[in-house]
């Protein structure tokens, strides 16, 4: 049996992306800020086919600078809304989720029942569908990863120390609201990044669960992070191979699935914090910072 | 975009209907979950009914049926259950917990679907943001009347909901407001919480077929959210939030049909709109009105210092010193010395802005207010007499007659302030 070139190529680019995603998402998870990207992911539908309908064509640069452009504003809305109205975090997060994906939804059905030509594959973008990729797409998404792992690896200091201890990064002088931002916006690309995978109901997953399930491993954060991005590489191996045995099965959902079984073993069998460790071992305190 | 020609048939009522009902029922149980600050749970559960609705789908179960309703509220009570299980076992942060619980959920349901796509008539994209145009062409019979079965299945949790909130509408109170003292008191809060959660779980999967799982979090969340804006009270915010839901979901169906695409975003879009309409002009709590209480506030202030400057003025001549001392008003307080004079408190004379009578009683309540405060302060807290002028300042437009009166009797009825001024006596207008 031999693999296509094109398949092979798809399957490099995204295996990155969920390397990157990975990376990107336990600089996130250890903020606290798991659940930041989404909003932001979500939103990404309607930057998407409001591009579509601006550009009228299908290439994947032009969709994702659509994402990205939503997806930022989606949290400068939660900025706003935080800033100028007395509504709490959590309501203000689930309004701007609800209310950007129906603009999305209401822009993907409108250019579907006007028959706009290309339009209707604009649907993969809801659960992820690898397939449809090229080479230079798959190229672009790795380029892009490539330079989020950059970034991390430059901002890598900071993130940290206001992961771990803000006060103490505000009292030194370090702008924490900004290196929050620079986080937050890093979450934001990765998940654009990620939609042609996972989709945009699921992308989350990329940054959540990989990083989630490398923390039950180490308490390093180096080792966290790498560990993370690798466990992001397999899940996403594995959708994208499992979609392509079964082609109607949406890459995203097994993208998920994949990233889920690596956490259940990681809880049932990590060293000092899994399940059974702690039943055999001494108890450890169960503090996840 | 071309806008479709309006033409009524009793279809679009059903369908307004369905909508309209499955909307109330979320508003209700979304009221309580913001003021809980539980809305990223009902976010979560909307996208964990899916495997539950797709397994009972596969035992046997027609939508919208009771085995399917059992089945999303069991996933939701699993979703919650789970994420519990993850923080206090796996030591989790909640939200990285809720994260990694609802997502596998979902792609599992969602794989399920795709996987029984032959056998089941679901489908994934009915599953994201539902089918409200096609609800009314399927119907059971109900006495005699052939009605949409959707909109039956949102009637009869919309009731369920409603019941179950006014019987237990005092514990909910408490437990929203204050748990621990609601638990202290021996309230069953946990219990209170679960009813909650299964509310939620029934709210979503009646609005399942309508709207989808996703946009269930709008429809569950904005309409609160937007009432919180307008209301202070919960019943009120209830009753505003169903108002609000309701009317999103005519609006938001009838602009779906004109612009020819999917009344679930479209509803969305619409409270979206609503929030912010709210969020700038609500009476109390909207941006427009508190920067015009701050406008208002400011400009009170700016007055007051005003008349505060002419009567120490006032004070100085009469103890000798040289009249019209006072000339560099900013331009801000030139308007404010404007106005006053509309109102006449002030009159402008060749050598200046000068008090009237009733400006003068005006201006003597705000020095008094000053000068109390001062001498309060230097009696209790012992601060040196150049740091008393700084607090005092900014507290002199913010005291009432009682007040004034208590410190009066506190700093024992003396009638100078530490710089050895005199106080003004209290003024009855």
């Amino acid at each position: 049996m031999t693999i296509p070139y094109n398949t092979l190529v798809v399957a490099a680019g995204v295996a990155a992306v969920g390397f990157a995603a990975g990376v990107v998402g336990s600089l996130g998870v250890l903020r606290k800020r798991a659940l930041a990207g989404d909003a932001a992911a979500h939103a990404t539908l309607a930057g998407v086919a409001a591009a579509f309908l601006v550009s009228g064509r299908r290439d994947l640069p032009v969709l994702l600078a659509g994402g990205l452009v939503s997806a930022l504003l989606s949290l400068g809305g939660l900025v706003l809304i935080r800033r100028f109205t007395k509504t709490r975090d959590d309501a203000a997060t689930a309004i701007v989720l609800g209310v950007s994906f129906g603009i999305g939804i209401a822009l993907l059905s409108g250019i579907t029942a006007r028959g706009i030509p290309g339009g209707g594959g604009l649907e993969q973008f809801l659960l992820g569908h690898t397939a449809a990729l090229t080479a230079a797409d798959a190229a672009l998404l790795a380029g892009i990863s490539l330079a989020a792992l950059a970034a991390v690896w430059l901002g890598l200091k900071e993130a940290t120390l206001v992961a771990f201890d803000p006060a103490f990064a505000a009292a030194s002088g370090w702008p924490v609201p900004l290196i929050d931002y620079c986080l937050v916006a890093l979450v934001a690309v990765m998940v654009v990044v990620g939609l042609p995978a996972a989709g945009a109901v699921l992308v989350t997953a990329l940054v959540v669960i990989p990083p989630v399930a490398a923390r039950l491993w180490t308490d390093r954060v180096g080792a966290m992070l790498l560990l993370s991005g690798c466990i992001g590489l397999i899940a996403a191996l594995a959708g994208v191979a499992a979609s392509g045995l079964v082609p109607r099965l949406a890459t995203g959902p097994m993208i998920v699935l994949a990233a889920a079984a690596i956490f259940l073993v990681s809880l049932l069998f990590a060293p000092r914090r899994g399940w059974l460790a702690r039943r055999l071992g001494p108890r450890i305190p169960l503090t996840f910072e | 975009m071309e806008p479709t020609p309006f033409e009524w048939s009793p279809m679009h009522g059903w369908a307004i209907a369905t909508a309209a009902m499955v909307s109330a029922g979320c508003a209700v149980v979304g009221t309580l979950l913001v003021v809980r600050r539980m809305s990223l749970l009902g976010d979560a559960i909307s996208h964990a009914v899916l495997p539950g609705i797709a397994v009972a789908v596969l035992a046997g179960g027609r939508p919208g049926g009771p085995l399917v309703l059992l089945g999303a509220v069991a996933a939701a009570l699993v979703t919650v259950g789970l994420t519990q299980v993850l923080r206090s076992g796996g030591g989790l942060a909640e939200d990285s917990s809720a994260g990694v619980v609802f997502t596998t959920l979902f792609a599992a349901g969602v794989v399920l679907i795709t996987a029984a796509a032959s056998r089941i008539d679901l489908d994934p994209s009915c599953v994201l943001y539902g089918i409200l145009e096609l609800v009314p062409f399927d119907t059971v019979r109900v006495a005699g009347f052939d009605l949409p079965r959707a909109f039956v299945t949102a009637a009869l949790v919309f009731a369920a909901i409603l019941l179950g909130c006014v019987l237990t509408w005092k514990e909910q109170l408490f437990a929203a407001f204050d748990g621990e003292a609601a638990r202290a008191a021996g309230m069953p809060v946990t219990a209170t919480t679960i009813g909650l959660l299964a509310a939620t779980a029934l709210a979503t999967v009646a609005s399942f077929e309508a709207v989808g799982a996703i946009l269930v979090v709008a429809m569950l969340v904005v309409p609160a959210a937007t009432a919180e804006l307008l209301s202070r009270r919960l019943h009120r915010m209830m009753l505003l939030a169903v108002l609000i839901a309701v009317a999103c979901a005519a609006i938001g169906y009838l602009a779906a049909w004109h612009w020819n695409t999917s009344a679930a975003g479209m509803i969305a879009v619409v409270l979206g709109a609503a929030y912010v309409l709210a969020a700038v002009a609500a009476p109390q709590d909207g941006l427009v009105a508190r920067l015009a209480a701050r406008a208002a506030l400011g400009w009170r202030v700016t007055a007051e210092d005003c008349l505060a400057s002419l009567w120490r003025e006032e004070e100085a001549v009469r103890h000798g010193a040289a009249s019209g001392g006072f000339g560099g008003w900013r331009l801000r307080q030139r308007a404010a010395l404007a106005r006053m004079s509309w109102a006449g408190k002030v009159l402008w004379t060749a050598d200046g802005w000068r008090l009237t009578d009733s400006g003068r009683t005006e201006a003597e309540t705000v020095v008094r207010s000053h000068r109390l405060w001062e001498a309060w302060l230097g009696h209790h807290v012992k601060l040196p007499l150049d740091h008393l002028h700084p607090p005092a300042e900014w507290i002199e437009h913010h005291l009432g007659a009682d007040v004034r009166a208590r410190i009066e009797a506190e700093v024992g009825g003396r009638d100078t302030d530490p710089h050895g001024r005199l106080i003004p006596p209290e003024q009855t207008p």
